[in-house]
């Protein structure tokens, strides 16, 4: 059962394509799980096909339709080789989402106590700050403040915030507005989060036992 | 040269989109894709255009995206919405990467294709009747609330476009982003 959806405005902008590339692949990985916002999404996509339909049409080169006509039967271009992916053993039953194909994955690196981070790199935007998290059980996280908006989808096992409880499938959404104390679940809770701003480490400062 | 049979038509409706867009993926249909291409590449265009897109990139983009339309047609599935919306998610898809490329030539890859994703368990059809709903709704929301819903669509940056727009403070633009799609929602209530 699926409690936390994307907002309103974060699954609008996904549709339409303004959504940062890495809170994107986040938005796809709930999606992906969530029949509601499939529905939802369907709806704006249907959406933005009647606004495609209501706008003049602007015409096209004379020799546009000639130029298409000759590349039909071009080659289609090879796809990227596969990117490279690190084996981090999962718990059994748990798959990456989907959303995740074509993305590199890092190995798991201990970043402190009960605490263990994979860099998620898109190749197609390699800049964007996007990770897998594994956290102990009762572990307890704090929160430092940032700049912009973080979104933390979670795959396996659970943790609750003070506010609300998260368990797999449901997705997290703060900015800097937010402030909670996640702690895990006792069977811990490995999670996919991207963060808004270039590179950095995790947002996570300091550990302790919950 | 295919034979253009539709020149002059009247402009197909829903149902006919789906059908011909049907056609060029099990038909390989040329003749229907001429048709779609007459039908969507100048709305394509305009799109991109409203997106703040110069003329000769439109131009080019358009033509990339009506070259995927014939390849991927295959991927279109009328049981999970109309010829417009997979159009929009075309369209969507090629600004995005076109936007990627002018940052950086040597960039890799995409991110995974809708349609290659697990098939939705609770999709949406939606019919002729239904489109004319839609496009009624559109109509009829407030001229702000259609400005916000138009912005957020064209625009590359809609919430700085839309503070702009309607003079808002750009922290107050989530919550009327928030309140013109629930207008939106209510009205297409039963669409699904």
């Amino acid at each position: 059962m699926i409690s936390h959806h994307p907002s309103p405005e974060t699954l609008l902008a996904h549709a339409t394509g303004t959504l940062a590339a890495g809170h994107a692949v986040v938005v796809a990985a709930h999606v992906q799980g969530c029949s509601q916002c499939q529905a939802e999404q369907a709806r704006l996509e249907a959406v933005g096909g009647a606004m495609l339909e209501g706008l003049a049409p602007e015409p096209l080169a004379a020799e546009a339709f000639a130029r298409v006509l000759a590349r039909l039967d071009d080659p289609v271009p090879e796809p990227p080789p596969p990117p490279r992916r690190a084996d981090l053993a999962l718990p059994k039953g748990l798959d990456l989402p989907a959303a995740l194909h074509g993305a590199e994955i890092g190995n798991w690196f201990w970043i402190g106590r009960g605490l263990r981070y994979s860099r998620v790199r898109l190749p197609w935007a390699p800049e964007q700050n996007v990770m897998l998290l594994k956290v102990a059980g009762g572990r307890k996280v704090l929160h430092h403040s940032h700049g912009g908006m973080e979104l933390t989808q979670v795959l396996w096992g659970g943790f609750h915030d003070g506010i609300g409880q998260y368990g797999a499938g449901d997705i997290g959404e703060a900015d800097e507005t937010t402030t909670h104390q996640p702690i895990a679940d006792p069977e811990g809770c490995i999670c996919l989060a991207s963060l808004e701003g270039g590179l950095r480490l995790p947002w996570f400062t300091r550990l302790r036992a919950g | 040269m295919p034979r253009v049979t539709t020149l002059g038509a009247p402009d197909p409706d829903a149902a006919a989109l789906a059908a011909m867009l049907t056609q060029v993926s099990e038909a390989r249909d040329r003749d229907a894709y001429a048709a779609l291409f007459k039908h969507f590449a100048p709305k394509v265009k305009a799109y991109l255009r409203r997106g703040g897109m110069e003329a000769g990139e439109a131009e080019e983009l358009t033509q990339e995206v009506m070259l995927t339309l014939w390849r991927k047609a295959g991927y279109f599935d009328p049981a999970r919405g109309g010829a417009a919306a997979w159009v929009f998610t075309i369209v969507r898809n090629a600004r995005i990467d076109a936007a990627r490329r002018q940052r950086d030539v040597k960039l890799m890859g995409a991110p995974p294709e809708e349609a290659d994703l697990a098939p939705s368990a609770e999709t949406i059809s939606l019919n002729a009747e239904c489109q004319a709903r839609l496009r009624g709704a559109l109509n009829s929301l407030n001229p702000e609330q259609k400005q916000i819903v138009q912005l957020s669509f064209f625009s590359d940056t809609p919430h700085a476009a839309i503070a702009s727009a309607l003079n808002l403070p750009l922290g107050t633009v989530k919550s009327r982003i928030r309140l013109a799609m629930a207008k939106l929602r209510l009205m297409l209530e039963g669409l699904s």
